[in-house]
């Protein structure tokens, strides 16, 4: 007789965090069914929460371990891969930790990078250890915790449905955090007043009262006129920003330069569009800023975050339900990999690397010898290794090749290590380039936490057992670690709990989660010092982060894109996710997403599109200074005339071949993955 | 003794624990139970409580021991039963099944039974009474801002004289005006509101605690017998003495009757003001909704959700002609429109398409008032056992042979 079980767990794509139920049929999922309980989403997904699942149970799935051999792979055991990985880190890190670097998976449970981070720190000595974010909300940890204290939303999502505002500049929600946008809609029922600023007028432009297009990379420009006008019109709130900010004197003087007049120039808009807009926003009891990855992904990302915060402190919008900066998380776990302690400068829980005091209450805990210094972001390592001063790579689930800017630039740097270490579900771009290929047990087949993008730590459950000889990451890791000398006792765990507990010991801010608590579908925010704290969404209600408690005004000047459009690349590119694909290694595997959506695209503007004699469908030449590709057009009025876009999903017509990769933003290490000149043509 | 259609019984079980557990008397647990144990059924397919009371999910049971986890109602159990039978159990093609059915459940059984989804021979149908059920965080919400309830500490809700009552562990009760709630948006699904069966008089039989008065008031539960099946099943229970009957008070089978009547009347309400301003023809339904359809995301959950919904290869996404051109949202109009074509005779306002939709459109609303239409013009009411053709489906016959 059939088996059948419901297992409830968070889907593995974007930050919203969606809960849903596998299904799963005589030990194997077949299906995911709503799980109408939870409180993010109540039994309404996405299409990648419907289909999501499809590549699980797929045949090309890694099985056992990969090592490169005269450029082919072969099969391993388990113990040659190991050894093999643990001689090499060992040798190289026993020579300078500074050769070695571990990318994290935003993907995978707060578990698994808890333990990848801790595999650099305390086996290898080096805090050469970050993750996508610094490609995705890097900025909004560096420019949130610069102005507020703290680098998290500063809500939760509901509280977006008793807004009477909604200021949403570069997030199309729709797309990208469907079941946010969902709580757009409701906001809207409400009777909130949407505006959407984007420069392309996507699905969630479409549900705008007001939309305002604008140009790629001008965003300092615009919301500093924005505050300008309020304060000029007088409509700042003194009280707020008397009582709970400082630097407000600095902040009046640089936007004193951006009347709106100039804005409108830089930034191409209708200027009346945004004097209607700000005076609203300004006016509006509760005013809320949604943004997303059009805000970070410049090589001015952290002053365009700063910026977001300065206007909302500047009008009062910040500790109440219905307001606040609401930066929407990428990746499922991203939030929780920054949380893990994935980064160069902090261990898990924000703790700050280059605290002496800090940093010897770590060595103290992991009996190592770190030093008090930063390490390499995830882009300083891919040039240490162009620049052969980094040797190994243990990348963890992640995809640079397809993800990171300038394809052609990644792959040399990734060609130049000694060993470069791939722990996957499947033959990635990446994998591909690898040495070792270690296959590593996937969603639904193991247990832990994810943490959705308002700090809601939730639980996921095992459905079914990893394919072949995949193993669970942190087993993986534990093994690798204890070859390389660390004793077992130190890197052992009997469970993903057991994991959580210890970091719950190393990170004060998750102290309060106890597993019973966690295993409500509520589960918990984060901070959560205390068990009897009741860890709710909302931050900054009395005070901000800072010591102080105080927040701070980081007035910011307009730079835009490093790279501008000349005459011979006279476009101006940004990059996109689409509604049906997110991590193209799962949802490419997904047949119906494939069968939906199974190519990329560039979108250009039907009257760029005519000049250069380009029909919609046709096959086209897209090249910048780094790379050309060939693509199908969109030939759409739903962009701006001058820019185009190309959803970065898909290899075969990668965005990232022709973005920029020599574009770092200094305060947040992120390139410029939204912003670069390129040209079309018409093919042969 | 033996059970005949149209009989009408107090039932209790003759098992303490059960009896118990399960709600006024246990008696859909024992007869569960029962069924599993002698082998009338292979499998018994029910609803249990997964994280707490408001998180319901369908259970497929193989061991008699297992029946009782099963016991007791769940006010939040939204689910759809007959999409868990096609979908996941085959139909029941290969296995004897028992199932707890809403009248909604029923009603989708029987049309998927029309079309040889469900194995009518294999699929026995305990319906129990329903006046509406809630989704449940919209629930718990309410229960927190209207009653100042803290939801954690509810066990028990319960629909009586136009209340919903919330009782909770510390013993204490709260009634609010059922309409009023409603009225504020609140209260069952939509769908519910509108429904227009209380009384699963399409399963094998109907239970329900509505018209148990006398001394067994709370104790045990009133069996209506629809089919000879459901005759014969409970002759079986009856004789192996695993419940106990009595005749039901006359003056109880008038009370349930009224209770059925005046929620039916509610619905009829709830109907008229839903359907209002609107033939139903569907061009014109289409027309008037096209604001609500336009924030369509094409996530397919109600493709998904929709237990009527069941080609093996959808033409939603095959690859020409591109009537809903792939990759591009909102959906095109197509989209909604071709998925009612193929299934509105047949919908049976069950109401899982609309909870599911990520993108506030009320989907549930549009279809059923598309399926009022066709069952204004062609007679045909979907979910009931009788020979009228499917519309959709069938012509009439013109009885020349």
């Amino acid at each position: 007789m059939v088996e059948i079980e419901y297992v409830p767990t968070i889907c593995p794509y974007c930050g919203v965090g969606c809960g849903l139920n596998f299904v799963v049929k005589d030990k194997k999922i077949v299906g995911v069914e709503p799980w109408k309980r939870h409180p993010v989403n109540e039994g309404k997904v996405c299409p990648k929460g419907n289909f999501g699942y499809e590549f699980i149970n797929r045949d090309d799935r890694l099985k056992t371990p990969l090592i490169k051999e005269n450029g082919e792979f072969r099969e391993a055991s388990w113990d040659e891969a190991l050894d093999l990985v643990a001689n090499k880190l060992k040798e190289v890190s026993d020579e300078d930790p500074n050769q070695v670097g571990f990318y994290a998976c935003a993907r995978s449970p707060n578990e698994n990078i808890y333990i990848t981070q801790k595999l650099a720190r305390v086996a290898c000595g080096t805090q050469n250890v970050d993750h996508c974010a610094r490609i995705c909300h890097g900025p909004t940890v560096a420019g949130l915790a610069t102005t507020l204290g703290s680098g998290a939303m500063t809500n939760g999502f509901d509280s977006i449905e008793e807004a009477d505002f909604i200021f949403c500049i570069g997030s199309n929600n729709m797309e990208a955090h469907p079941l946010f946008g969902r709580k757009i809609i409701r906001a809207k029922q409400n009777g909130a007043k949407l505006v959407v600023a984007d420069p392309r007028y996507t699905p969630t432009a479409k549900l705008a009262d007001v939309y305002l297009e604008f140009k790629t990379g001008t965003d300092v420009a615009l919301l500093n006129g924005m505050m300008k006008l309020i304060i000029d019109e007088d409509l700042q709130d003194d009280e707020f920003i008397e009582k709970r900010t400082k630097g407000y004197e600095d902040l009046k003087k640089v936007v004193s330069n951006y009347d709106m007049d100039t804005v409108a120039e830089i930034a191409e808009i209708d200027k009346d569009k945004l004097i209607d807009i700000t005076l609203d926003y300004a006016k509006a009891d509760k005013a809320a800023i949604v943004y997303s990855l059009g805000i970070t992904e410049h090589s001015h990302g952290a002053d365009n975050v700063m910026c977001t915060a300065n206007l909302a402190m500047l009008t009062g919008n910040i500790g109440r339900l219905g307001t606040g900066v609401n930066p929407l998380r990428g990746q499922n776990n991203v939030q929780g990999a920054c949380d893990m302690g994935a980064l160069p400068s902090d261990y898990a829980g924000y703790r700050k690397v280059a605290d002496q005091e800090t940093t010897d209450w770590i060595n103290n805990y992991y009996g190592t010898n770190l030093p008090a210094t930063p390490g390499l972001t995830l882009v300083e390592m891919m040039n240490a290794a162009h620049a052969g001063d980094l040797k190994v790579l243990y990348i963890h689930g992640e995809d640079p090749v397809l993800s990171d800017a300038d394809i052609t630039h990644t792959k040399e740097c990734l060609a130049n290590l000694e060993m470069l270490i791939v722990q996957e579900l499947f033959m990635t771009d990446t994998a591909a380039v690898a040495d070792v290929v270690l296959p590593a047990a996937g969603w639904g087949e193991q247990e832990g936490t994810f943490t959705n993008g308002e700090r809601r730590v939730q639980v996921l459950r095992k459905a079914q057992d990893p394919p072949g000889d995949a193993m669970l990451d942190w087993k993986i890791m534990e093994e690798i670690a204890v070859r390389m000398g660390v004793p077992r006792e130190k890197f052992h765990y009997e469970s993903a709990e057991e994991i959580f507990d210890e970091i719950r010991e190393v990170a004060p801010v998750f102290a309060g989660m106890n597993r019973e608590r966690l295993e409500r579908p509520e589960a918990l925010h984060w901070p959560c010092p205390s068990e009897d704290d009741p860890c709710e969404p909302l931050m900054h209600k009395d005070k901000f982060a800072h010591p102080d408690g105080l927040g701070v005004f980081m007035p910011q000047e307009h730079k835009g894109p490093v790279e501008t459009p000349d005459a011979e690349y006279p476009l101006l590119l940004t990059t996109t996710r689409i509604l049906f694909h997110y991590h193209a290694a799962m949802t490419r595997r997904c047949k119906t997403l494939d069968n939906e959506v199974k190519t990329g695209f560039i979108e250009i503007n039907t009257k760029d599109a005519d000049k250069l004699n380009i029909l919609d469908k046709e096959i086209v030449k897209a090249s910048s200074r780094r790379g050309e590709i060939e693509i199908p057009a969109r030939v759409t009025d739903d962009i701006k005339e001058g820019i185009v876009n190309i959803p970065m999903h898909f290899s075969e017509c990668a965005a990232n071949m022709l973005t920029n990769s020599d574009s770092m933003d200094p305060k947040s290490k992120m390139v410029e993955l939204k912003a670069c000149a390129i040209k079309v043509e018409k093919m042969e | 003794m033996a059970v005949k259609i149209d009989d009408m019984y107090y039932a209790y079980s003759a098992n303490d624990e059960i009896a118990s557990k399960g709600e006024y008397g246990g008696v859909v647990t024992s007869i569960l139970k029962f069924l599993l144990e002698k082998g009338f059924v292979d499998a018994v397919v029910a609803v249990e409580e997964a994280a707490d009371l408001y998180d319901a999910k369908p259970v497929l049971i193989t061991k008699p021991e297992d029946v009782i986890k099963s016991a007791g109602s769940i006010h939040c159990g939204t689910l759809n039963m007959a999409k868990f039978i096609s979908k996941y159990l085959d139909g029941a093609r290969d296995m004897k099944i028992a199932v707890t059915c809403k009248p909604c459940d029923a009603k989708t059984i029987r049309e998927l039974m029309k079309k040889g989804k469900i194995i009518e021979d294999n699929v026995f149908m305990v319906g129990v009474n329903c006046g509406g059920t809630l989704s449940p965080i919209p629930t718990m919400k309410m229960i927190k801002n209207e009653y100042g309830l803290d939801p954690a500490k509810v066990v028990k809700e319960e629909i009586s004289k136009g209340n919903l009552i919330m009782e909770t562990e510390d013993g204490e009760e709260k009634g609010l005006s059922i309409e009023n709630l409603e009225e504020e948006g609140m209260g069952r699904r939509p769908n519910c509101q509108r429904c227009d069966m209380k009384i699963p008089s399409n399963a094998d039989l109907a239970l329900g605690n509505w018209g148990v008065i006398g001394p067994l008031q709370g104790k045990a539960t009133f069996v209506e017998v629809f089919s000879d099946k459901g005759a014969d099943y409970l002759t079986e229970v009856i004789n192996a003495n695993i419940i106990n009957v009595e005749e039901p008070l006359e003056k109880g089978i008038e009370i349930r009757d009224k209770v059925n009547t005046v929620m039916l009347k509610n619905s009829k309400k709830q109907e008229a003001a839903d359907f209002e301003g609107t033939t139903g023809d569907i061009i014109e339904v289409f027309n008037e909704y096209r604001e609500d359809l336009s924030r369509c995301m094409k996530c397919y959950g109600c493709r998904e959700a929709c237990p009527l919904c069941y080609c093996d290869d959808c033409c939603l996404e095959t690859e020409g002609p591109e009537w809903v051109p792939g990759g591009y949202t909102p959906a095109a109009p197509f989209f909604h429109l071709t998925r009612m074509v193929h299934m509105v005779d047949a919908c049976t306002n069950c109401g899982q398409c609309e909870e599911v939709c990520p993108s506030e459109i009320p989907v549930a609303k549009i279809f059923a008032t598309v399926n009022n239409k066709v069952k204004n013009t062609f007679g045909y009411v979907s979910g009931i056992e009788d020979d009228t053709p499917i519309p959709f489906t069938q012509f009439p016959d013109r009885g020349n042979k």
